[in-house]
């Protein structure tokens, strides 16, 4: 078919040339890497347990520490090791529980847990939060210690007494409520936020950088030979824009399926990941059409591709996060919605933040289909003028 | 084809830009198996004029009718009769030669083993063969041209267009190309060839179209334009013996308007060398004359272009 042939040819040049190998594909997906790793979203902290012992109380303990919420636990064989390990920046801390915990307790000795830390705020606030669980123990400890000296039965039966008592316990709660809205960082996962934001940035520089392949194709008199076989100039349109079309494709599905692999990005709903995708694709597709179809040096359009590919990029929040450009300027925030990106980003914040579905962004995705239909049509007029004039 | 054999013909063929009349009621035919030169100098108007045949050109005024069909810029069937070569090389540089032809040929219509077929042909008679799948912007300029040409026989057209096909190409390359010419001519195919060579149309041409500031000024065979400005073929015999008496003997052949005597031997004019030298060579041997050298000089289209539009084809 020869809507497929002219496409394909699109695409097969584009990736004929190295370079832009590494701009549409790697580039993309080192900023995404960089972006995790320099903004992404906290992850839980790492500690590491050395627990040489097997007594109900070292076991306990173990239990309760691994048992904290928002920190990544795991066992140790030693001190040494753990040590290293915080040194390497493999854990945030360790918790070292000397050998015959169990027996110095019973015998009411005083025992001392070794915690080891960087000092760093994320360490100090494991401080805390260790501290707190060996609080916890001890409050049972002293209660079982209490009740044996009150003549209450061994400390065992105490003990076991007194863990019942805590387990059943009322105690004391904290009731929390929260003011204002969440930053996007403190939602997202690593590299959530640059996948989604450098993807609709990449397509669209792509499609803007890749619109002097149809400038080049009417500078070597190719389209003009084209015109020449028995192929219609309509045919010849919709080769051309597929062959757009296709190329962000397959620039956006080599992102969306390598950042879920290699940095497990959830793109949230498929079905609306899709259809966001494909919408803002197509858009981005179209104003290269328009520019191709409008331009008549390649290098030219090249260099202002690229502006206008960057500059709406910024603007439409690739660069400086919707939700802090909201607090800081609401009227930059509003003018951001003249660009695709704004519509694409908040419909992917949508899908990935706050789990919604296709449903829920209808309006972003009517907007963009807005925008392609619009930017489609003029850059396959122009388009047609260009061809044959 | 139509029933007169005629694979293209074009009538009164106008188009302006602005207030340059660039093709001023241009008009021919070309049969099947004919070599159709348009000879003219540079902004004669013969790309124009190929642009409206090839129906890339949307014309003032005019018809173009292919196989019997109506060919306008909205055709798109009757280009399957079509094959163009341009001017200027298009082709993509990126791809290799047999990518080239691979797309261009599924824009023909080819496909499957058909166009495998087809496309290993065409690198077979463009001599690329063995540069097939190596990109064409590292080939030479000759082989470029071999490559944009290839292009236009993929669907073995009724018709090929070639634009100036030897522009800026090497002595070898052009030969090779000439060669191709007419070995297509040879199959059937009807060719038009325009270029401001004289030499590649004397060579290539069954007739020729002089075209000049958008007109055809004069057509015919060469034989024709020529006898049409009034030149004539001059044989110089370098001869020893009674000169004298050979010249008046050879004066009085058929076909021969002029003998005469030179120190070192003669000079005559004749109609068509070729068929009166024998004759000549008899008639002097016969008055005692021994010939030691001869020579033939044939009017050639540049004297009648010169002749037809008082400057010469490269001005």
């Amino acid at each position: 078919m020869k809507i497929l042939a002219i496409a394909a040819t699109s695409v097969q040049r584009l990736f004929r040339d190295r370079t832009n190998i590494f701009f549409v594909l790697l580039m993309p997906m080192l900023l995404i890497l960089v972006l995790g790793a320099a903004f992404g979203g906290e992850s839980d902290p790492r500690l590491g347990i050395v627990s040489g012992g097997s007594g109900a109380l070292e076991s306990d303990l173990v239990e309760r520490i691994e048992a904290i919420d928002g920190v990544a636990a795991s066992r140790w064989d030693d001190r040494a090791t753990i040590i290293l390990a915080i040194e390497r920046g493999q854990l945030e801390a360790g918790v070292v529980i000397p050998e015959g915990y169990d027996e110095a307790l019973l015998a009411g000795e005083k025992v001392n847990v070794e915690f080891a830390a960087k000092p760093e705020e994320s360490a100090q606030a494991l401080t805390i939060t260790v501290q707190s669980v060996l609080t916890d123990q001890g409050a049972i400890l002293q209660a079982a210690s209490y009740a044996e000296s009150k003549g209450a039965g061994t400390f065992a039966e105490s003990l076991a007494r007194a863990e019942g008592i805590a387990a059943t316990a009322k105690g004391l709660d904290v009731e929390q409520s929260s003011a204002g809205e969440p930053f996007v960082f403190d939602q997202l996962g690593r590299f959530e936020l640059g996948a989604y934001s450098q993807l609709l940035l990449f397509v669209f520089l792509t499609s803007m950088t890749g619109s002097t392949a149809l400038i080049q194709s009417r500078q070597l008199g190719v389209s003009e030979r084209m015109l020449s076989t028995p192929t219609s100039v309509r045919t010849i349109l919709l080769g051309e824009a597929l062959g757009r079309f296709a190329v962000a494709l397959v620039q956006g599905l080599l992102i969306i399926v390598g950042t879920a692999l290699m940095f497990g990005v959830d793109w949230g709903d498929p079905l609306g990941a899709a259809a966001t995708f494909i919408v803002f694709s197509l858009g981005a597709s179209g104003v290269g059409m328009l520019m191709g179809a409008t331009f008549k040096n390649d290098q030219q359009a090249g260099g202002i591709g690229v502006m206008i590919g960057i500059g709406m990029g910024a603007l439409g929040g690739c660069m400086l996060p919707l939700a802090i450009m909201k607090i800081f300027s609401p009227t930059l925030w509003k003018v951001a919605h003249i660009t695709p990106h704004a519509w694409g980003i908040e419909a992917f914040e949508e899908l990935i933040l706050r789990g919604g579905t296709i449903a829920d962004i209808t309006l972003e995705i009517a907007v963009l289909s807005a925008f392609a239909a619009v930017v489609f049509a003029l850059g396959a007029w122009r388009l047609r003028v260009s061809l044959t004039k | 084809m139509n029933g007169d054999g005629l694979v293209l013909e074009c009538r009164d063929l106008r188009r302006a830009f602005g207030d340059l009349q660039a093709v001023d009621g241009v008009g021919f035919s070309i049969a099947e198996g004919e070599t159709y030169g348009l000879l003219g100098p540079n902004g004669a108007g013969k790309t124009t004029s190929i642009s409206m045949i090839c129906g890339l050109l949307e014309r003032d005024s005019g018809e173009v009718v292919i196989d019997g069909h109506p060919l306008t810029t909205k055709s798109v069937a009757e280009k399957r009769a079509v094959g163009y070569v341009p001017q200027d090389i298009a082709i993509y540089p990126d791809l290799s030669a047999k990518e080239n032809l691979n797309f261009f040929a599924r824009l023909y219509g080819l496909s499957g083993v058909e166009r495998k077929k087809r496309v290993d042909e065409v690198l077979e008679i463009i001599g690329l063969a063995d540069r097939a799948n190596d990109r064409s912007e590292d080939f030479s300029g000759g082989m470029k041209r071999r490559l944009n040409i290839g292009i236009g026989l993929l669907h073995s057209p009724h018709l090929l267009i070639l634009d100036e096909p030897t522009v800026g190409v090497d002595p070898q390359s052009r030969n090779a190309i000439l060669e191709s010419v007419e070995n297509l001519s040879t199959e059937g195919m009807a060719v038009l060839y325009t270029t401001h060579y004289m030499e590649e149309a004397e060579r290539l041409c069954n007739r020729v179209g002089i075209i000049d500031h958008g007109k055809i000024v004069a057509e015919g065979t060469r034989r024709e334009l020529i006898e049409l400005v009034g030149q004539r073929d001059r044989i110089r015999l370098r001869a020893t013996g009674n000169i004298e008496a050979a010249a008046q003997a050879t004066a009085s052949m058929p076909g021969v308007y002029e003998a005469a005597a030179r120190d070192d031997g003669l000079d005559v004019l004749v109609d068509n060398a070729a068929d009166a030298l024998t004759g000549i060579l008899g008639t002097v041997a016969a008055a005692g004359v021994s010939v030691s050298s001869v020579d033939v000089d044939e009017p050639n289209l540049e004297a009648v272009f010169l002749h037809l539009t008082g400057r010469a084809l490269r001005d």
